[in-house]
């Protein structure tokens, strides 16, 4: 099972190591700087923090050495023409990154290559750990792009990015809001895949319109890599065809939320972190919970073993629910500062902290 | 009469006297300004969530006319056809 923690935070970048007392935190990188995102590099052990500086822009800082030295690096970056907006009625504008929301690792036999989600909207590639990237204008010249838009950010943005297991030249990528993509060869060409899925926030007529859905967060099975979850703006949707087609989930006490964690080894499995609904990001009754399904969404279980019995207005953000390479071990955060720790598929948890900054990724590496 | 539909979290400033359900509103109007402005006369309470103080669609709020998105924020003069149908809908933000 995974010993360590990374927890990209509005203040720093914590490490929380598990040793003979339990989970204590090890150290902070980047103290007082906002990170959105903290890749773990499996293949070489790399992490790569994206930190969003705000009047500075968006940087991306790369450590061999588990974070004893850490060294700047490219950032992606738009071309002079490149374009956003029109979904929402925003006035196109020139496009400049904003966020670097999500990172992924490429494949095994793909040394070097790393794949970064962006608001506005780009999908960017680096063959060479992160000195150079460029834009994938295959996925970003769609011409469904220009039904996309911002959700909750005043722009659409890549967030989640699967690399498959069985071959690193196929990806998906979800889109806030622009859906769920797929690519057969390393990302040049590029097909809709969320068939199924539906946005009651548009006028009805379009609510089915794959260009505009609001996939939140997906995940895939690493053993079973047809099986795939999306927590969505709508609700859950769950895929065994690898997305050709989603069915829709309903999960108690509410299907609303941002995280999704699936069990690498069962794709039946897999957990969320609901809210009341979009205009109100809380728990349901002010009671925290975890929630996991084991037999892909026909029957599920409140967890709330080791979470607050009080009040609590913890909310959980798209990326802050993490499990590990064993599908036994689980950790989440929440943006009022609070981790967990599960060592037992969520049967139990135990708070480790209560005071850190508020929480936007939680990685096991 | 275009018929006036809004996205769930602007329907709680609908006027609640009122006999038509929130998601039925009507309203004579030959443009998009002239329906904004009915709407807020009929709920007074909305106004101030759908456009700024210089009735400006709000940034994070988007109109649709039959289903086709309103292209700017500042110019409402799109003509409407009777049957016109009009969707207001809102982007939310935060944890």
């Amino acid at each position: 099972m995974s010993e360590r923690l990374l927890l990209s935070t509005r203040k720093g970048l914590f490490v929380f190591d598990r040793g003979a007392q339990g989970w204590a935190q090890q150290a902070v990188h980047f103290l007082g700087d906002n990170l959105s995102y903290t890749l773990c590099d499996q293949r070489d052990g790399s992490w790569y923090a994206a930190l969003n500086l705000g009047h500075f822009g968006c940087k991306l800082h790369r450590s061999s050495d588990q974070g004893e030295s850490w060294t700047e690096i490219a950032v992606p970056a738009y071309a002079e023409q490149d374009r956003v907006g029109g979904g929402d009625g925003k006035e196109p504008q020139p496009a400049a990154l904003q966020l670097l929301w999500t990172l992924a690792a490429g494949g095994a036999d793909q040394p070097g290559r790393l794949w970064a989600g962006t608001i506005p909207g780009g999908l960017f590639r680096s063959d060479d750990h992160g000195a150079s990237w460029y834009l994938l204008r295959g996925l970003w010249e769609r011409p469904e792009r220009e039904r996309w838009f911002g959700g909750g950010y005043d722009w659409p943005g890549i967030h989640s990015i699967c690399v498959d297991p069985r071959s690193s030249s196929e990806l998906r990528v979800a889109v806030s809001c622009g859906g769920v993509w797929h690519s057969q060869d390393d990302g040049q060409t590029w097909t809709i895949r969320c068939r199924g899925m539906r946005a009651d926030y548009m006028p009805p007529e379009l609510s089915e319109d794959e260009a505009i859905q609001d996939p939140h967060c997906m995940v895939q099975c690493a053993k079973d890599p047809d099986q795939l979850w999306v927590q969505h703006h709508n609700g859950v949707f769950r895929s065994t065809d690898g997305g050709a087609l989603w069915e829709e989930i309903k999960v108690p006490p509410s299907s609303f939320g941002f995280a999704v964690a699936v069990d690498p080894n069962d794709g039946q499995s897999a957990w969320f972190v609901p809210a009341v609904k979009d205009e109100k990001r809380v728990p349901v009754d002010a009671r925290l919970c975890v929630v996991r399904t084991r037999d892909g969404g026909r029957s599920f279980q409140q967890l709330r073993s080791g979470l607050p019995e009080g009040p609590s207005y913890d909310l959980t953000y798209r990326h802050a629910l993490a499990i590990d390479s064993s599908g036994q071990r689980l950790a989440f955060a929440s943006t009022t500062g609070n981790l967990w720790v599960s060592e037992d598929q969520g049967d139990h948890w135990k708070q480790i902290s209560g005071h850190l900054p508020p929480v936007a990724a939680v990685a096991f590496c | 009469m275009a018929k006036v539909s809004l996205g769930s979290a602007l329907r709680r400033w609908i006027a609640s006297a009122d006999e038509q359900p929130a998601d039925q509103l009507r309203f004579n109007a030959a443009n998009l300004d002239e329906l904004l402005r009915a709407l807020f006369a009929h709920s007074p309470q909305l106004r101030g969530y759908v456009v700024d103080e210089h009735g400006r669609l709000r940034h994070h709020v988007t109109v649709f006319v039959n289903n086709t998105v309103v292209p700017s924020k500042t110019d409402l003069s799109q003509p409407l056809e009777v049957d016109s149908e009009v969707y207001i809908m809102q982007a939310l933000s935060g944890g």
